[in-house]
């Protein structure tokens, strides 16, 4: 062996030796001292906007944890985020990041019912990881054969579909033209609003997919058009196809009054085409007459949160809960989350409300049952994982969103 | 039948004028060095973002800073030939490793406009437009006619550039034989730089006239990919006028399959984004020499 490759090899050996040290020292030393949190969101992609106040909301239920004391007898709780873009293929990828690479105990989201769906099938699921949507509400998540996984703190889609019904049908529009977003969240949404519409006796005049993401949907809107439908509904996000479909839609004079879905809940919508859009949207909203939601709203204020962004109660209330489940499980065992996620939100207990990680903490010591009611409200998980809610109208005022009466489905 | 110029075949001329400038672009880029560019589409997201801050920083119409945009991204284009490109080369002919490395660039593209921009979608001026009627007949956006005018005028230029210039018939001469230009005194750097900086050019134009439009937001020219390498394909790979053809024939076609020839939309518009796909493998198999009987690579 010549000189020149032996001191390649001893470094090549250093190098290995190094590195096999900070292998087994590094996340050994670093489990001991921090419990780590996912969290999955579209921080890129069409619903881009809305996103970085729902991590912030997740960002401080995990900073209340480690100022009052930490979790797991003092430990850090961290919340490691990744980009999961609003689609299968990134929700995958983030999934995979979170449950094999950083190795979390639990994860927060997704947030686009797409990517939560890809990262529950591909990675929690086989891996055993309890993923909490704040914001996921496409029906289909109702169904996924999930082992008692998958949960939302926000209701289904099911039900906001049935409500939009209704909202329409009471504006006294007989005859829409409907089109979805061709992915999880869309079809969901769009097939039980067209159920629940048609059971009115309301009129579908064109009901059509579109991809997101496409330079002009003109074609789509003259085919729309066509049957005189009186509004058009348009289930998608906001920051993607929703802004391009009504902008053409305004351009084309093929429609001047539009309904919209959570997703649709943007404020980039007034900002580009005016403050006078005629856009009325359904969201799920936290429950009202709990006193949760304002000790949270107070919390958020004071750290530079809106607290009337769209999901961020839903964001805290889905990593505190968490937090509490880890606590409760008594360590970092994925295996154990998903139970003590049931029973540390299970009514019947000390009433947690957010912020009370201390009392929370006093009282899993003391041996006491907890029941966590959060920000969004009481988190009452039927078997699926599902939470019931309520669905409010918003309208646009003064160039932003503005929350009417919460709406019934009957 | 006025329903259908209108509301079909416009959009679709004005879809193909965008497809059109990114496809020259790949088409030259394919024909002198032999890669397929996969960043060509972040290129085009970059020229609008660049079109952007001009605005910004100018406060005129984005129409104005066109010329300005299209120089500042053909330096971009040239640029990353020299970073990235050129020390990838081997020489060997081999030019997987030059592909794969533009999918780095096109990450790297994407990141780093997001990175200055953010991820919020933009656009260059707020509102909407509302049709225009020409001879009570044709009614179109204002912004369509610039677009569709402007990508013509591209068109005819790189042509005559490419036919009467001594650099653009070097350029054509180095796609048509590499080392036959080569022995004949071509200058083989100033030629590639050239069709970077055309291929540049072009692209932000493209960009630009999506961002016009449309809206700005960093993925715009990723989605383009497909439909630019199927117009290329189409109109014979190293023939920019031919891609520029073929771009027109696929945005067309995409526009067109929605229409209700039969009482009923031939193709549900969400199924659009598969034409571009049906012509590329249609051509790959019957026709690889693309519509002008170019070359097979």
């Amino acid at each position: 062996m010549n000189r020149p490759t032996m001191a390649a090899s001893r470094r090549v050996a250093l190098a290995a030796a190094l590195a096999g040290a900070l292998v087994a020292a590094g996340p050994a030393a670093a489990q001991q001292q921090e419990v780590r949190l996912g969290w999955m969101g579209a921080i890129t992609g069409p619903i881009a906007q809305l996103v970085p106040p729902i991590l912030r909301a997740s960002q401080l239920a995990v900073e209340q944890v480690n100022e009052q004391g930490g979790i797991l007898g003092g430990r850090r709780l961290t919340l490691i985020s990744a980009d999961s873009q609003c689609n299968a293929q990134g929700g995958n990828d983030a999934g995979n990041k979170l449950v094999n690479v950083d190795q979390v105990v639990a994860i927060v989201g997704g947030l686009c019912s797409g990517e939560t769906i890809a990262a529950a099938n591909s990675q929690a699921i086989p891996n055993g990881v309890v993923m909490v949507s704040p914001a996921s509400t496409s029906p289909l998540i109702t169904g996924l054969q999930d082992r008692d996984l998958i949960f939302r703190v926000v209701p289904s889609d099911a039900y906001q579909g049935q409500v939009m019904a209704r909202m329409v049908w009471n504006m006294g529009l007989r005859r829409v033209a409907v089109t979805h977003v061709n992915n999880d969240y869309g079809r969901g949404l769009a097939g039980s609003f067209r159920t629940a519409y048609e059971a009115l006796g309301g009129t579908i005049t064109a009901f059509a997919p579109h991809e997101d993401q496409r330079a002009s949907y003109r074609t789509e809107l003259a085919t729309l058009a066509r049957g005189n439908p009186e509004a058009l509904v348009v289930i998608a996000y906001g920051g993607g196809s929703g802004l391009t479909v009504i902008r053409q839609a305004l351009e084309g004079g093929f429609f001047n009054r539009f309904i919209g879905g959570d997703g649709m809940r943007d404020d980039v919508l007034p900002r580009e085409l005016g403050a006078n859009l005629n856009l009325v949207v359904t969201q799920p909203v936290p429950r009202e007459g709990n006193p949760g939601l304002e000790i949270f709203n107070e919390a958020f204020r004071r750290v530079g949160g809106n607290p009337a962004s769209i999901f961020v109660a839903q964001g805290y209330d889905a990593a505190f809960a968490l937090a509490l489940a880890i606590q409760h499980s008594g360590g970092t065992d994925r295996a154990r989350i998903s139970a003590s996620l049931r029973a540390v939100t299970a009514p019947g207990g000390t009433v947690i409300r957010p912020g009370q990680w201390r009392e929370a903490v006093a009282a899993l010591a003391a041996g006491q049952r907890i029941t966590y009611v959060g920000a969004s409200g009481p988190i009452e998980f039927d078997a699926n994982g599902d939470v019931p809610g309520n669905v409010a109208q918003f309208t646009i005022q003064g160039g932003t969103f503005v929350q009417g009466p919460i709406l019934s489905a009957n | 039948m006025l329903e259908f110029v209108n509301l079909y075949l416009v959009n679709g001329i004005v879809l193909g004028c965008v497809y059109a400038l990114g496809a020259i672009g790949i088409t030259m880029i394919f024909g002198i060095l032999r890669f397929g560019h996969f960043a060509h589409g972040d290129m085009m997201t970059a020229g609008a973002y660049i079109a952007l801050a001009l605005v910004w920083a100018s406060g005129m119409p984005v129409l104005w800073v066109l010329p300005a945009a299209m120089l500042l991204t053909a330096a971009l284009g040239a640029g990353l030939h020299w970073a990235f490109y050129r020390p990838l080369d081997t020489g060997t002919g081999s030019t997987i490793v030059i592909v794969i490395a533009s999918f780095g660039v096109a990450l790297m593209l994407r990141s780093a406009v997001q990175l200055f921009f953010g991820v919020d979608i933009t656009t260059y001026q707020r509102g909407f437009q509302t049709p225009i009627w020409i001879a009570d007949t044709i009614r179109i956006l204002p912004r369509h006619l610039w677009i569709i005018g402007l990508t013509i005028a591209l068109v005819v230029a790189l042509h005559l550039f490419l036919t009467r210039s001594r650099l653009g018939k070097a350029m054509r001469a180095m796609s048509d034989n590499r080392a036959l230009a080569r022995i004949s005194g071509i200058g083989t750097m100033r030629v590639v730089l050239a069709a970077w900086a055309v291929g540049g050019a072009l692209a932000a134009a493209g960009g630009v006239f999506l961002g016009i439009d449309t809206q700005l937001s960093t993925q715009m020219g990723w989605n383009l990919l497909l439909p630019m390498f199927a117009a290329a394909v189409l109109g014979g790979i190293g023939n920019p006028v031919g891609a520029a053809l073929g771009a027109l024939v696929v945005g067309v076609a995409e526009e067109l399959v929605t229409f209700p020839w039969f009482g009923e939309p031939l193709l549900s518009p969400a199924y659009k984004s598969a034409v571009s796909f049906a012509i590329l493998v249609a051509l790959l198999v019957w026709r690889p020499t693309g519509l002008t009987r170019g070359r097979v690579f």
